[in-house]
């Protein structure tokens, strides 16, 4: 598994895959960091990861899209598949390296934490679990990315049914209130205030292992079929 | 490597109870080449055998000989996407290669290729053949007779045949037939022919705009027919340009095999 891990966290760097996701987080990051706390002269570092949330929306296909598709795209998951790894193994090695990208995002926004250090209090306790609460949103994100990424042979389909699904979550509490508790960035929301919300994690968590279970079966059941 | 019913076993491995022993004996080199082109030989080499979980101490000397092996020292530091297509193969070949399986399955593996880098690929299958089981799936068939030591002829998913590549030629030769190219403007070689009791028939195949013709002459039972068809000819002044024996290839074997398999 390490070696899935180590071999896709590198190609992210051999193409420009990882460093336009680092790099686009971190603009938009900078701008809301001006607009949501610099223009209000507060400390609030945490704020600035509600609008962060939305920018994840929009860059976390850049990962994922590629992951499954491409290698059934281009035949290299025949390689995968008659090597003695098992699809549960090689599935999550690419979860872990997708994430490994977020982690290293994250660590990236703490010289904004520095910057607000050097004018005031900011309170590192609610900054680290907003991370965490953004973190894993991001994983959920980055799992249902993947599991897009099985179903199609193509990247552009992956990027947009992932898209178009982070964007169905985002808006559906508008138009009924029924659909609040199934919002993945409503969940999240809460995280910024300082407080660890168990149901919310767990939910959290719970979408990340089922979206990776069903692409392992979706796997299995393509490769036994074929 | 899945399937809908029957059992696979490799090296006495079941593929569904046990496929991470089964997998480790196998080394798979698809068709078309499928590599990661955005990693270096070296990196593509050694990822192979990170996954095939070869142990990490002799890892890198593994991967060395396997690049020494295949020919691939020189562009070790080359990313895949760069290199010709011989080369994509024999990258291709070092990863089938690396994790020591004992069983190695080929799928079409000099398609593609320029003659020079074909007979390259044979002669490393060759070689590889002394020390793996090598499993080659080929539309070539002169590639087959050449490599080969047992052919299995599969038509429509049922098995035709399975023989060495001699013993399936030797089984549709039927006849010793014989051809022959002679000068002969007084056409005189039918009545000769008749003469030799083991002649079934002669036929003429081709003129030729030289003035001789090409005859095919087929005998009767097993007999090499040459030494009397070459002095019944000299007797009668009949200039003979060419004789050879008529060879069944593979291909005509094939061919055989599977008509017979149609009916």
């Amino acid at each position: 598994m390490w070696a899935v891990i180590k071999k896709e966290f590198k190609s992210y760097f051999y193409s420009p895959v990882g460093y336009v996701f680092i790099g686009l987080f971190l603009i938009m990051f900078s701008i809301f960091f001006y607009t949501d706390v610099f223009n209000y002269q507060s400390t609030n570092f945490e704020y600035i990861f509600y609008s962060g949330a939305t920018i994840l929306t929009f860059i976390v296909p850049i990962l994922t899209m590629r992951t499954m598709a491409e290698e059934r795209k281009s035949g290299t998951e025949q390689l995968l598949l008659t090597s003695p790894l098992s699809i549960t193994k090689i599935v999550i090695g690419k979860f872990m390296a997708a994430t490994l990208i977020v982690v290293i995002t994250l660590v990236c926004t703490f010289m904004y934490f520095a910057i607000l250090c050097f004018f005031g209090k900011p309170h590192i306790i609610t900054a680290l679990i907003t991370m965490l609460g953004f973190l894993l949103l991001a994983i959920s994100y980055i799992s249902f990315g993947i599991l897009a990424s099985s179903i199609t042979e193509n990247q552009i389909i992956a990027g947009v049914i992932t898209i178009g699904f982070f964007i169905l979550t985002w808006f559906l509490p508008q138009f009924s209130t029924i659909f609040t508790n199934f919002s993945l960035i409503n969940m999240f929301s809460k995280f910024p205030s300082g407080q660890i919300d168990i149901a919310d994690t767990v939910t959290f968590i719970g979408f990340t292992v089922a979206c990776l279970l069903l692409t392992i079966i979706f796997m299995q059941r393509r490769k036994s079929v074929r | 490597m899945n399937k809908p019913h029957g059992e696979i076993i490799v090296d006495g491995y079941d593929m569904l109870k046990k496929p991470k022993k089964a997998k480790k004996e196998i080394g798979y080199m698809p068709e078309g080449v499928p590599l990661y082109t955005d990693l270096t030989v070296k990196e593509f080499v050694t990822y192979m055998a990170e996954i095939k979980q070869v142990d990490k101490k002799n890892k890198k000397e593994k991967v060395e000989k396997i690049i020494e092996q295949t020919g691939l020292k020189d562009v070790e530091k080359k990313l895949v996407k760069n290199l010709s297509r011989g080369y994509k193969q024999r990258v291709s070949m070092a990863g089938a290669l690396v994790g020591e399986p004992k069983i190695l399955i080929l799928d079409e593996p000099t398609v593609g290729l320029d003659p020079k880098q074909i007979t390259e690929i044979r002669n490393l299958i060759k070689e590889l053949g002394k020390t793996h089981t090598v499993i080659l799936s080929s539309h070539i068939l002169s590639e087959v007779s050449q490599i080969c030591n047992k052919v299995i002829i599969i038509n429509k998913g049922k098995i035709v045949a399975i023989d060495t590549p001699e013993n399936l030629e030797s089984k549709v030769t039927n006849n010793n037939s014989v051809y022959v190219t002679v000068e002969d403007p007084e056409n005189k070689i039918k009545a000769t022919t008749e003469k030799i009791t083991d002649i079934k028939k002669i036929e003429l195949v081709e003129e030729n705009g030289d003035g001789t013709k090409q005859y095919i002459i087929e005998a009767n039972g097993e007999i090499d027919l040459r030494k009397t068809i070459f002095a019944e000819l000299a007797k009668e002044n009949i200039t003979i340009f060419e004789m050879k024996k008529a060879d069944t290839t593979l291909e005509d074997a094939f061919m055989k095999l599977i008509e017979g398999g149609n009916q």
